[in-house]
């Protein structure tokens, strides 16, 4: 029985697969093919301007609402995995209490010291925290598999969101602004491998680059500009700011250094950074957008606050 | 018909791209989500043929390709998600004497989301995209084959019964379980 209807079957795919239908399939996926390459032509150059970029703006126009509509529906699934995460984060958050409360008793011990010092870290910065920023909610995320660590914040032009703008949040350096539509704006985290940052030494004021791994933790490199500075465990970098204050306005904090190791072949030495900010994590940031701040204009010297 | 079938894809596809940016990054596996659109492609490649899964992979790559957050140039997941639609497809037309089975479903997708991370990485290379990292590309295409064909099992029993719906009746015996 089953034979007698799979016979017919067999033959219908004979007659459907005839040279004409390979032929059609074939066009039909050569002309995609080419299509892709022509767009990946089109777009790749992109300093003069890519003809894609209409179809960036459209697009977003189109799901940036529905992204946001999207990301409403988080709340179940954050429930769920915090329930799983539970267990995990209390033992985790008992530790750091702990730690915690080592480190205050230590600190009461040397707060005029410390506050003396950061009344000097201050100065030497000349950090104006008068900066003038614009509250915005992540509503998309890429993919690890796609390599890319950019973000979509609900905020765009119409909020005066521009690129080249710096995005913070509570913890700390987030990114900066890549792309800008009307209501949404794309965020080149600084995890990501096209991500590179000047980062001051917070103890030292020694000046380095931040650069991202593209690993999903946020691990950063640091190298430093002057090759016999080195870099301590536990020395903190902030930014030292950009001419104009884009990308990157000065003084804010990205990480702690985790671990020194020398250069191979070379003079200097590479530290592995830990953002303050988690990737992973991020909800609500900040885009820098108001008046802009002196950059920092002491100098390079190991020695000075040590 | 025609119109519906078109549309009804176009729906999918539209759906899975605005869940993979905005709400699946929030369930990901060491920040490696499940490729929802990739499996509405084998879907609808697997329910409709070759032709269907390369047109689709191409629509619903490009807007992946131009929806935000995406950072990266245009035409890269396109040309993945068209070949692996397209490889997807020819699976189901060796195999229509019968339906696809679990495991071929399953093996189906695993190789499409291998066919297309491996395009879409090997583009990024020949272009200088510093963000192509291949130490790691082996680690993130396992997590994410494995929990794609998680995915899978929940979307592509629902894509290919709706799509089923919507064929003339003459090619219905040809199409369904």
């Amino acid at each position: 029985m089953l034979k007698d209807l799979g016979t017919p079957a067999r033959g219908l795919v004979r007659s459907a697969a005839l040279p004409r239908e390979i032929r059609r399939r074939r066009t039909v996926l050569v002309l995609v093919i080419l299509a892709s390459f022509t767009l990946i032509v089109l777009d790749a150059r992109r300093s003069a301007g890519s003809p894609v970029e209409p179809l960036r703006h459209a697009a977003a126009a189109v799901f940036g609402p529905l992204e946001s509509g999207a990301t409403s529906a988080r709340q179940p699934v954050d429930n769920l995995r915090d329930r799983f995460a539970e267990v995990d984060r209390l033992k985790a958050e008992n530790e750091k209490l702990k730690a915690d409360n080592e480190k205050l008793t230590s600190d009461l011990r040397t707060t005029d010291y410390a506050r003396n010092r950061a009344a000097e870290l201050d100065r030497l910065l000349k950090v104006a925290p008068a900066y003038t920023v614009t509250p915005a909610r992540v509503i998309g995320i890429g993919s690890a598999q796609s390599f890319n660590h950019t973000v979509t914040i609900d905020a765009g032009t119409a909020d005066g969101v521009r690129p080249d703008m710096t995005v913070l949040n509570g913890d700390g350096l987030v990114g900066r602004v890549v792309r800008t539509t009307e209501g949404t704006a794309t965020v080149l985290l600084i995890g990501d491998r096209n991500s590179t940052v000047g980062g001051r030494l917070s103890s030292t004021m020694a000046l380095g680059f931040v650069s991202g791994r593209g690993e999903v933790a946020g691990t950063l490199d640091y190298k430093l500009v002057d090759l016999r500075a080195r870099p301590k465990v536990g020395d903190r970098i902030v930014t030292w700011g950009s001419k104009g204050n884009a990308p990157y306005v000065p003084g804010v904090p990205i990480g702690t250094v985790t671990s020194v190791t020398p250069n191979q072949g070379t003079l200097g030495s590479t530290a592995t950074v830990k953002s303050f900010v988690d990737p992973s994590r991020i909800d609500l940031v900040g885009v820098v957008t108001g008046p802009p701040a002196r950059p920092p204009r002491s100098t390079v010297s190991p020695e000075k606050g040590r | 018909m025609p119109a519906l079938r078109i549309g009804l894809a176009a729906l999918f596809l539209m759906i899975a791209v605005v869940v993979q940016t905005s709400v699946l990054p929030n369930i990901a596996v060491a920040g490696v989500t499940c490729d929802l659109v990739m499996i509405v492609v084998v879907a609808l490649a697997l329910s409709r043929g070759p032709e269907w899964g390369a047109i689709a992979g191409f629509a619903g790559g490009l807007m992946l390709d131009v929806v935000p957050p995406a950072d990266h140039t245009a035409g890269r997941w396109a040309l993945a998600l068209a070949l692996s639609g397209y490889v997807a497809g020819l699976v189901r037309r060796d195999r229509s004497a019968g339906p696809v089975g679990p495991l071929g479903v399953a093996l189906t997708v695993v190789l499409s989301a291998a066919l297309s991370l491996l395009v879409y990485s090997a583009t990024g290379s020949l272009l200088h995209d510093p963000a192509v990292d291949w130490g790691e590309f082996g680690v993130r295409l396992g997590i994410a084959a494995g929990y794609d064909v998680v995915g899978a099992i929940v979307v592509i029993p629902l894509v290919m019964w709706v799509m089923s719906r919507v064929v003339p009746a003459r090619e219905r015996q040809r199409v369904l379980p």
